[in-house]
């Protein structure tokens, strides 16, 4: 009896020693940190729920400081930006989480707050040159969206297989064309033989234009299961042309949407999955990066392991895409279907 | 002309005023709105605006307007940064940004008063095509070449706590000042606001005062976009994409009349103030985005209100005296 227990407690002892020699820090609650979230501008859906995310690890977190939600208006988002995290600076915040829109212009700034004593994390898009931030929340790999992509239409199409056409933004758009690449890299696996693709068209991220071409596949390939749309706005463009034309039995749409942009038409099966990361957890992760480093619970040196709350583990590690800079990686996309798509949408 | 002053002098007031209170409630609300990083700070995030609306007042006084000043900082800087990355030493560079902007100027000037257009297209036109050009030179990257002593001119304070760019706008703002009130140059650029006819016909050379203006309002332009750059460290083609509205607005409220003759640059000084104050308290406040707007939105609406509603009922009154007559 006592040899068993010795056995489970074995397990239990080395992953303790194990994660005190990795540096694994689990958050200690209720240290005051001032921080403020700063998405690039108001008004924008997804940057909402990440101030949900950052809100829902306040709150757990128990921190007595404040969280503030500020950002600056589309027209005036870079002076706008440079002006808020001078303020907090002046306010003495103890930290920031940007979504930079400002480039390296923000840098100045940055550096600033940094001599202050402030911290200084981006979410969603980071400082170019890494100068005046300590760590970037990156979303999500952009080598994985392919195979996800390719995963939903394989689910969707079905293992009887068929054809399918992907309606992309606009062919300068590195991301999507990155997007669309690892797809079809990620096709040559033999599970996806059945499935073909047969075009591309670009909808240029305007929804009538998008619209009108989801229309033109159509005729010209009058045996498409299925469009793929990687591009929040060709998606949703894509999926209302189906349903006002009535053809959602035949064809279907797919791609990276919006949830509370899409939720109709998973309800009423012209979508049935879509997917995109969340930035609810986003928000959350970022904050808890954060609060982390505002408290001085971790450095925020590369290979450091943290836990954030409900999300789990991640390690800070070198960013492979700037040359200098620290990056956690969020990952991995959500992907949304009848189940889970109308508590997303709220 | 008793009257026009009575006016400008019960504008200033109310001005001063509202720049009291604006004062008062912030240093009230944050304990670091008077801090001296702080005032220093918020006069740092404006300066290259403030500096372009002392020129402004000149041209708004000269009864023409001048929508291309953002866009000409946007060239200059962008230009700076494209000179610097393909190899021009820094210092030849920053010369020729200047001289980009005293031709961009002399252009608009020529066909303003070769061709007698209206300033407000032709520098609507030159809005669109500075910043095309910018665009076009720096494309969608952003550049960050400086040299450490120029980013360290615009970021570091060098007399005290002040840097370069305030003592600039406080070496400008003297001679502006110098020169509207106490030469003959201020004087024509109030008298052809008042009546370009009547200017032309007293012999006053108008078309070359209106050259000088609008070169000016380029080099200074240019010189605001090269402080720019310093102050951020780094050009994009959208660098102060939509300034010009800031500007005049300040310039407005500071009691310049739009139709050109009257107000004063102690109007603007207070204006400027107000605004640059407003925005600072309302940031401290944590109130941002387009609440702020819309408070300085406001605040303008109010500046062409009020001194039409006193007109209104001074009108209204003197015609009440003459029927009681």
């Amino acid at each position: 009896m006592f040899y068993r227990k010795m056995i489970t407690l074995v397990p239990l002892f080395a992953m303790l020693i194990g994660s005190m020699a990795m540096g694994h820090t689990i958050a200690n609650k209720g240290q005051r940190a001032d921080l403020v979230l700063m998405p690039k501008f108001l008004g924008i859906l997804v940057f909402d729920q990440a101030n949900k995310g950052a809100k829902e690890a306040h709150s757990e977190l128990k921190n007595p400081g404040k969280l503030l939600f500020l950002g600056p208006t589309p027209e005036n988002s870079v002076a706008g930006q440079i002006e808020i995290l001078t303020t907090a600076t002046t306010q003495g915040q103890d930290g920031i989480m940007i979504s930079n829109n400002a480039g390296d212009q923000i840098v100045p700034a940055a550096r600033k707050a940094r001599a202050k004593g402030m911290t200084v994390v981006t979410w969603d898009s980071p400082i170019p040159s890494s100068d005046g931030e300590q760590l970037f929340i990156a979303q999500v790999d952009f080598n994985e969206t392919g195979t996800v992509m390719a995963d939903m239409a394989l689910r969707i199409i079905g293992p009887s297989g068929g054809e399918f056409a992907v309606l992309s933004a606009s062919p300068d758009a590195s991301n999507q064309n990155a997007w669309n690449a690892a797809m079809k890299e990620a096709l040559k696996a033999p599970k996806y033989s059945k499935i073909k693709l047969v075009d591309l068209v670009f909808g240029d991220d305007q929804s009538e234009k998008s619209y009108n071409q989801a229309l033109a596949l159509l005729d010209k390939h009058p045996n498409l299961k299925l469009i793929m749309a990687p591009t929040t706005v060709g998606i949703a463009a894509a999926a209302k042309a189906m349903q006002d034309e009535g053809l959602c039995d035949k064809v279907k749409v797919s791609g990276l949407g919006l949830p509370a942009e899409m939720v109709s038409y998973t309800m009423n099966g012209c979508a049935p999955e879509f997917a995109l990361w969340s930035f609810v957890d986003l928000g959350y992760l970022s904050y808890y990066a954060t609060y982390l480093l505002a408290t001085k619970q971790i450095e925020g040196i590369a290979g450091e392991t943290f836990k954030a709350g409900r999300l789990g583990y991640y390690t800070i590690e070198k960013d492979p895409t700037r040359d200098k800079g620290l990056r956690v990686m969020m990952g991995p996309f959500t992907v949304y279907n009848k189940d889970n798509v109308e508590a997303s949408a709220k | 002309m008793s009257i026009i002053l009575n006016k400008l002098k019960s504008w200033e007031g109310f001005l001063s005023l509202i720049l009291i209170s604006v004062i008062l409630v912030n240093s009230l609300n944050s304990e670091s709105f008077l801090s001296i990083d702080n005032q220093i700070n918020l006069f740092e995030l404006s300066v290259e605006k403030i500096i372009v609306a002392l020129i402004m007042v000149f041209i708004i006084l000269n009864a023409e307007i001048d929508l291309s000043v953002a866009s000409m900082m946007g060239l200059s800087a962008c230009a700076l940064g494209w000179l610097v990355d393909s190899g021009t030493p820094m210092i030849l560079a920053l010369g020729l940004c200047l001289l980009i902007g005293a031709m961009g100027g002399a252009f608009n000037g020529y066909w303003i008063t070769v061709f007698k257009l209206p300033s407000l297209v032709v520098t609507l036109a030159m809005l669109i095509g500075f910043r095309g050009l910018a665009r076009v030179l720096v494309e969608d990257r952003s550049i960050r070449v400086f040299p450490s002593w120029f980013e360290a001119l615009g970021q570091q304070p060098i007399l005290g706590p002040i840097p370069l760019s305030i003592i600039i706008f406080l070496g400008l703002l003297i001679l502006a000042v110098i020169i509207l009130k106490f030469t003959g140059f201020g004087r024509y650029v109030y008298f052809i606001g008042i009546n370009q006819n009547v200017a032309l016909y007293s012999g006053i050379n108008v078309s070359r005062v209106k050259m000088i203006l609008f070169t000016a309002s380029g080099i200074i332009s240019a010189l605001a976009g090269i402080l720019f750059a310093a102050r951020l460290g780094a050009v994009r083609g959208d660098m102060g994409l939509s300034f010009e509205l800031d500007i005049i607005t300040m310039v407005l409220l500071g009691g310049v009349s739009i139709f050109g003759g009257s107000g004063s640059i102690n109007g603007v000084i207070l204006s400027i103030l107000i605004v640059l104050y407003l925005r600072n308290g309302m940031s401290l406040s944590n109130i941002t985005g387009h609440i702020q707007t819309g408070v300085i939105g406001g605040l303008l609406i109010l500046s062409v209100l009020i001194p039409n509603l006193q007109k209104m009922i001074h009108d209204f009154l003197n015609q009440r005296r003459k029927q009681l007559q």
